[in-house]
């Protein structure tokens, strides 16, 4: 497992030279956007069992089928594991955003999970989609802007001082890692 | 590769839970040491060759007898692979300054070490003499900040016990 200043020591490595200026420069920003990275982990992490059962219940809702009698999400026995490997996937991506590398993702995670899903023939683009959810979940968490048109009475905004870009850098690192997930899926 | 916050995401793996306030805050307090390992770092790899080869003069001037026939450091293919390698040792405590942990040494460095310098027949004595000079050398704020000395040199103690 790798985290960003790992990996920028592997590649180094490779051809047997010191870190450049530049490459120590990018992990100075690293540095110095570290509280906001962390800030970012706790929003996802401290929402996590909230944003795991409103992404099944949406792709649910989205194909009715998957809780009638046949489908994958039914009976209970088969909801709750669908509701555990959401969380698994959320928990390896938060994982990746804490260490700003893929590899734990990748090694951890996705390594083998699509044939692992085609053996049990768990439905490609269901999964797909609750992954989706997630995303869009975890970038609104990230920016601290959730939908008060959507959330009404249950609005929660988790109150850390927002930058004035919203952490857009972060909301895309954290938005390309569940890319990740769906590139290994599909 | 082992440091702070790769430690801290394997622990909590292996409980299967998400990261927990105390994890961040053990990851923030290596994000804020973070930076005088950096400044260590930068300020080695601008200068890296002449660190290196001022302890490489340094263990040649206290064991002379390495430029005798036979030895070592005798022809000029010994001299620059004797060059090569304090070079490759300062290269290693730069990464380790960048991971903030001894991985990259104890990885590419100390894992083996003993045995290749026995089955080639090379005296550690002269590595441990040229990491030292290099370990007294350092000096602040001349060279970098008195915190950067202090991670540099630490990571330089580490690989002379290594060796020693």
């Amino acid at each position: 497992m790798l985290d960003a200043f790992s990996r920028s020591v592997v590649s180094a490595d490779a051809s047997t030279s010191a870190l450049s200026g530049a490459d120590i420069n990018t992990l100075k920003g690293f540095v110095a956007e570290g509280n906001r990275r962390l800030d970012a982990v706790n929003a996802i992490a401290s929402n996590a069992s909230c944003m795991v059962s409103d992404a099944v219940a949406g792709m649910i809702c989205e194909n009715q089928g998957l809780i009638q009698a046949g489908g994958n999400c039914y009976p209970n026995r088969r909801m709750a594991a669908c509701l555990r490997d959401a969380e698994i996937i959320l928990r390896y991506v938060t994982y990746a955003l804490l260490a700003g590398d893929a590899s734990v993702l990748d090694d951890r995670c996705l390594n083998g999970l699509k044939e692992t899903y085609a053996a049990l023939g768990v439905p490609t683009t269901s999964t797909v989609r609750a992954v989706q959810i997630m995303k869009a979940q975890a970038a609104a968490h990230i920016k601290d802007t959730p939908s008060e048109a959507f959330a009404g009475a249950k609005l929660r905004k988790m109150g850390a001082i927002v930058t004035e870009d919203r952490c857009a850098s972060l909301v895309a690192e954290a938005s390309s890692y569940f890319d990740r997930v769906i590139a290994a899926l599909s | 590769m082992k440091s702070v916050v790769t430690t801290v995401i394997a622990s909590a793996d292996a409980a299967g839970r998400f990261p927990s306030s105390s994890d961040l805050e053990s990851v923030q307090g290596s994000i804020q040491r973070a930076s005088a390992r950096l400044e260590a770092a930068e300020k080695l790899a601008a200068n890296l060759d002449n660190v290196a080869k001022e302890a490489y003069d340094a263990c040649i001037k206290k064991y002379p007898y390495l430029n005798n026939a036979g030895e070592a450091n005798s022809n000029d293919t010994f001299k620059a692979k004797c060059a090569r390698d304090i070079k490759h040792y300062m290269r290693l405590i730069q990464y380790s300054l960048i991971v903030g942990g001894t991985g990259p040494l104890d990885e590419w460095g100390i894992a083996g070490q003993r045995e290749v310098y026995r089955a080639l027949s090379l005296p550690t004595a002269p590595y441990v003499e040229a990491l030292s000079y290099a370990r007294n050398r350092g000096c602040a704020p001349r060279d970098m900040s008195a915190q950067a000395l202090v991670e540099y040199n630490a990571l330089l103690d580490y690989a002379i016990n290594s060796l020693s």
